[in-house]
């Protein structure tokens, strides 16, 4: 019985190894890519049909957290300019949805098109962070990321704020 | 008759779960990266690994599925896939308990949307073949030794 189970168990192990060095050997840019920073945003296929164009990859706590402390996205708030100044994730640029059109160049000034993003508003509730994503995409940016949290969970993980009330 | 489809039914369930998981495998071999933003969309691994999932995953899927079909090493397969499918099902169930209106990435990228509910219950006579398969003990002639 414990031979049995010892020879399934080195099958199995085998089987995975197989599957980890082909699955690392066959997408080896990809995973290079990923490891420098330079893997695009791939679409999310679970948001939107096919026919509505590419949408940013959703993103969690742990991921942007990852980002804001390796200091190598932009966060980008869709929320008015009113409930920024109240209060937004430290270090992020305000490009509220409604206002869009009109502070767009100024954005495209200070943040490259090669710039990672990670856009947020109000948490899971709110859609303006996607709609803004897809508008961003539009205009060209690649590695467009949708914080799907918002401010009132980065603020309720204590992490760095600024803001009239932090 | 009767005797006839009980004599061939553990092939036809052992290749029947190994044509799935081939499928499964290739859908995500195809485009791995869209498979990657569908494992991001549960928001349970964090960025690098949603990526290294989606290139490993599937090949292990492809792999067990090609074992089923062959009729070699059929447990060690049959038990990965069982894992495999626990382990999807309680993804699944989380990500209904967080709220998360995703598709669960399971076969086609980019396709319509399968919701968790769904997906967890398409997996319950994927987890019952799998055991079946495990349970069952090959009668063989005498001297020769079974295949597992």
């Amino acid at each position: 019985m414990a031979g049995s189970l010892k020879k399934l168990c080195f099958e199995m192990g085998a089987i995975i190894l197989a599957a980890v060095l082909i699955g690392i050997s066959w997408n080896h840019k990809m995973l290079l890519n990923v490891w420098s920073g330079k893997q695009s945003a791939a679409p999310a296929p679970s948001s939107v049909a096919p026919d509505k164009g590419i949408l940013p990859l959703p993103a969690g706590l742990l991921q942007a957290k990852e980002f804001f402390n390796r200091k190598q996205a932009v966060f980008v708030d869709a929320r008015d300019a009113f409930i920024f100044a109240q209060g937004h994730i430290s270090g992020a640029v305000s490009l509220p949805l409604g206002q869009f059109d009109a502070k767009l160049a100024e954005f495209m000034i200070k943040v490259p098109l090669a710039t990672t993003l990670f856009v947020y508003c109000s948490g899971y509730g709110c859609h303006d962070s996607m709609k803004l994503g897809q508008k961003l995409i539009g205009k060209g940016y690649q590695r467009v990321f949708i914080y799907e949290g918002g401010f009132p969970e980065w603020k309720d993980n204590g992490l760095p704020t600024e803001g009239e009330k932090p | 008759m009767m005797g006839e489809w009980k004599k061939y039914l553990p092939a036809i369930i052992r290749i029947a779960l190994g044509l799935v998981f081939l499928y499964a495998g290739v859908m995500k071999i195809i485009d791995p990266v869209a498979f990657a933003g569908s494992v991001a969309a549960y928001k349970i691994l964090p960025y690098g690994l949603n990526y290294l999932v989606a290139a490993i995953l599937p090949w292990v899927e492809t792999i067990c599925g090609l074992l089923l079909i062959v009729n070699y090493r059929v447990k060690a397969s049959a038990c990965i896939v069982l894992c495999m499918n626990l382990v999807f099902m309680v993804a699944l169930a989380s990500t209904i308990v967080r709220g998360l209106d995703i598709d669960c990435g399971c076969f086609r990228q980019g396709g319509e949307k399968t919701p968790a509910w769904l997906a967890i219950l398409r997996d319950i006579p994927f987890v019952a073949a799998a055991i079946f398969l495990l349970s069952r003990k090959d009668k063989l002639p005498e001297g020769k030794q079974p295949s597992s």
